[in-house]
Order: C-alpha cells, then structure tokens, then sequence
C-alpha cells in the first residue's frame, strides 16, 4: 500500500512567555492512501497543531513530515482544507461560486474549465442553483458544504478537515458525515479530519489515530472494520460500533 | 439599505430643518441688523446668485478641486495603505510619521502649500489631495493589519501568491473599515477645498464668501455659507449611497446577524 502522507518522529514546541511548551513528542504515523483517518483527543493535546504541521502552516521542531514521499516545505500542492469556522474561512465579499473559484486562479485552468469544476462541485455538496448567491445568506450547514465544494474543486490528492462539523447542529452534522462518506466514495481522496466527536471518528475512518499526553504522542492506533456503505442507523447500531467507540473513549481518557 | 429607503428617512427627517427655518424666519423677518438680513433677503439673493449665474465661477471650481484632490487622495492611499499594513515591519515605521502629519490640522498646511506650489489650482488640488491622505492611509493600515487568520490560513493553504492574498483577500475585507476613513477623507477633503480658496483666489465658494464678507455684501455672504452647507449635505448622501453600493455584501451581512 501507497504512502500518501508519513509522519515521521514529529516534535512540536512553542516558545510562551512562561518558557518553552512540548505540544507534541515524536509523533509518527503513516496515513496509507486513499484512507480517511481521524485524530482524536482530549481538547488541548495537540490535535489542531498536528493539523496546522499537515497542512504546512507550521513547521515541526523535530521530525519531519514526508508527503508522496517529498518533505514538506510550505502548503503541499494537491491539499486542500475544510476548517471548522466557515464564517471565516469563506469570503463574505465573493459569492458562492467566486468563493469556490478563488482557488482554481491558482491554477493555469481556461474559463469553461473553472466553470466546469465550480458546477460539478456545488453539485456534489447539493447546492447546485447557489452560485450567485453570499455564503452569509445560507445556513451553517450549507456554507460548510461550499467550503467543501471550494476543497473538492481543486481536484485534491489530500483533504484535510478540521473539526469540520463541530459549529453546525446534530442534524445537520449527521447529513454532512453522510456527504463525506459520499465524496470519498466518489473520489477516494485521502482524508485527515480532526474531531472530538469520538462516534464520529468511527463512522467515517478507516483508522483512528489517538494523541494522548503532554506532549502528546500517539497512544493508539485503532482500525475501523465496519463495512461500507456505512449508514447512520446500521452502522451506528453494530455491536463492533459500540466495542470500537468504547475502546478509543478508554484511551482518549487514558485509561 | 435601499435607495428608497434612504430617501425616506430623508423625508422623514426633513421636519427638523423646516422647524429650523421656520424660526430663522420669524427671527430675521424685523431684523435690522445689517450683519443679520432677513431670511426673505437671504433667499432671493441666493436665487439670484445659485440659480445659476454664479455657478459656473464659483461652484465648479471648487467641486473640480474637490473631486480631482479626493480621487488622488483615494487612488494613492488605498494601495498605499493595504501594503504598509500587510508589510511585517513597514507599519511600525511608517506609522509615527503619518500620525505626526495628521496631528497638524489640514487647513495650517495650506500656507505651506501656496509657498511650494503657488496660488493656482494645482497648490489648492495638492492640498486636498495631501490633507484627504491620511485618514484613508491610516484606516486602511490599521484594517489589513486586523485580517483575521483563519482567511490567511486558508488563502495559504489553498496556495494564493502573496499578491492574490494581498489584493483579493487582505484588500477586500477591510473595505468596509477603509470606507469609514475614506467618509472622514471626504469632509476634510471640503475643508480644505474651501480653506484654500481663502487665500490668493478670486473663485471658488470659499472666495467669494469671504470677499463678499470683506467688501461688506454681507448678504451674499450668507448665501455662500447656506450654499455650502447643502452642498455639504448632498455630497455626503451621495457618499452614502457610494458606500452602500460598494459594500453591499457587507451591509447584507451585517443586516442578517
């Protein structure tokens, strides 16, 4: 199996004004491609710092992290990210389609093309018939979804997903786990999603990686057998469901 | 906001000045006081002069000078501001200099300005266009600065140049704040419009107000200031409506929240 990211000894320290802060402590994992892996932990161990170390925001006091078998230096080519404040994250001044357009000027694409990646991914996330209109005007839960129709319009190799449901309600948050579960049966793109949500790790991963400790270090790496498709009421009432939440619950608390 | 709805809450509003008129009516209408005229004096003086004798001599200069200083100030200091602001350093230098110079007020410069450049146009033009600078330059320095980081994280991630971060992402978002130093611009840019015509012109509203003060036509004179002051108010609502057009998406999202 393929390499598409590996994590390689990564350390992690911030210099604060109380003296330096261990974040993370020889982090190493490899996330095989074409898998959807989530990290999970308590709050404040280092999740969101691993992430921001992914996605080249930030480079790591030790270790390092090999994307395609390349070191990385700066933001990879072919990643692209869903943050959990979509507020923010999109641009309130671009309307929907030139929100999921701003990306592509990036890319040597002509205009049919641009319009052709806009339509098919807004049709993905089931918003055809937005374009025109501001992010502001939709729901929490639709904006996510151009904030996903921005990521998947890039074409990406690596999707990275921080706390990605974690602002919209528990319906909603339901639809848009089912609408990821579709992209990455659509796409098979490799996907790296930072939660809390324990159930949630389970029913989207095929792995489920778990930092725990200060500095944090991977303390368990727990693989999800459950068959696909996966659905919100089978997969959640499968005994293996149950057993798996109840394992990583017991090292994410560190027992 | 619409349009309409604009105009009527200009409507709406309109009562209080009339009551102000009304007053100022039953005020003048016995005054002899010849620093005082009778609003009935005032008015048909205003109409000979403003409707539209005078307007060619006076009035189109000055919004000449008005326009062509605001749109340098305006096409200078946007661009100038965005970069000094998104510039690691640069704010921290440029900043004490532009906060000394804005601490002088705009109408003390104008002497300065008529020793570098004269008594044409081009001095009273300089002069607006240097004076309207800083607001906007300071608004838009302090506005990109404040970007928040999660638009900066994701333009980063998603691999904008520095120049698309700049232009289409820092730029943008803090047009709404920019807006309230180009609106602080705009009436300092009238100011000095009108303060540099007190020197050496013989046009201009600012001229002819003063020379008719100063030659005794003291209701004239009062007709260039009430001439001011509705030009004052008309440019600022055409403002308005300038601002609410550019900033739609602004203003739609602050009416949603």
């Amino acid at each position: 199996m393929t390499i598409a990211i590996s994590i390689d000894s990564v350390s992690m320290d911030y210099k604060t004004y109380s003296g330096i802060k261990h974040v993370l402590d020889a982090v190493s994992y490899d996330v095989a491609d074409g898998h959807f892996v989530s990290i999970v932990g308590p709050s404040g161990v280092g999740k969101t710092t691993l992430l921001r170390l992914l996605t080249g925001l930030a480079t790591p006091t030790g270790g390092e992290i090999l994307v395609r078998g390349s070191k990385l230096s700066g933001a990879p080519q072919g990643l692209a990210v869903v943050l959990q404040d979509y507020t923010r994250s999109l641009m309130p001044w671009l309307t929907v389609e030139k929100n999921i357009g701003l990306p592509l000027k990036t890319q040597k694409l002509n205009k049919a093309e641009v319009k052709l990646r806009i339509s098919d991914s807004l049709e993905e996330v089931g918003l055809t018939g937005n374009e025109k209109v501001y992010p502001w005007q939709l729901s929490g839960g639709m904006q996510q979804r151009v904030s996903i129709a921005r990521a998947l319009a890039v074409r990406p190799s690596i999707l990275v997903m921080d706390e990605p449901f974690a602002s919209v309600d528990a319906q909603t948050r339901f639809d848009l786990e089912d609408l990821v579960l579709k992209v990455r049966a659509d796409f098979g793109i490799t996907t790296v999603m930072v939660t809390h949500d324990i159930d949630e790790a389970v029913y989207l991963s095929d792995e489920v990686v778990v930092l725990h400790g200060s500095p944090a270090k991977v303390s368990e790496v727990v693989t999800v057998n459950l068959p696909f498709p996966r659905s919100q009421v089978a997969t959640r009432n499968d005994p293996k469901f149950a057993k798996l939440r109840t394992r990583i619950y017991e090292k994410v608390r560190g027992l | 906001m619409k349009i309409r709805n604009l105009a009527t809450s200009f409507l709406l509003g309109l009562w209080v000045p009339v009551l102000l008129v009304w007053g100022w009516y039953r005020v003048s209408i016995d005054s002899t006081n010849p620093y005082f005229p009778p609003l009935p004096d005032i008015w048909a003086r205003f109409q000979e002069n403003w409707v539209f004798a005078l307007v060619p001599i006076h009035v189109v200069p000055s919004l000449r000078n008005l326009l062509i200083g605001y749109l340098i100030a305006v096409a200078v200091a946007i661009p100038l501001g965005v970069i000094v602001g998104a510039s690691k350093s640069g704010g921290s230098y440029v900043e004490p200099v532009i906060d000394f110079v804005r601490s002088i007020p705009p109408v003390a410069l104008v002497p300065i300005f008529i020793l570098l450049l004269g008594l044409d146009s081009t001095m009273r033009i300089a002069a607006v266009a240097f004076s309207a600078s800083f607001p906007i330059l300071l608004s838009g320095i302090d506005a990109v600065k404040a970007t928040n980081n999660v638009l900066l994280d994701t333009a980063h991630v998603f691999h904008l140049s520095k120049r698309q971060v700049l232009w289409r992402v820092r730029a943008p978002n803090a047009m709404p704040q920019i807006f309230a130093g180009l609106q602080v611009a705009f009436q300092v840019a009238f100011v000095v419009t009108i303060a540099s015509e007190i020197l050496g012109s013989g046009f201009g509203l600012g001229a002819f107000t003063l020379i008719a003060a100063d030659s005794f036509m003291i209701v004239d004179a009062w007709t260039g200031v009430i001439l001011l002051g509705l030009l004052g108010y008309a440019l600022n609502l055409v403002f308005d409506i300038v601002e609410r057009k550019s900033l739609r998406w602004y203003f739609g999202q602050k009416k949603l929240s």
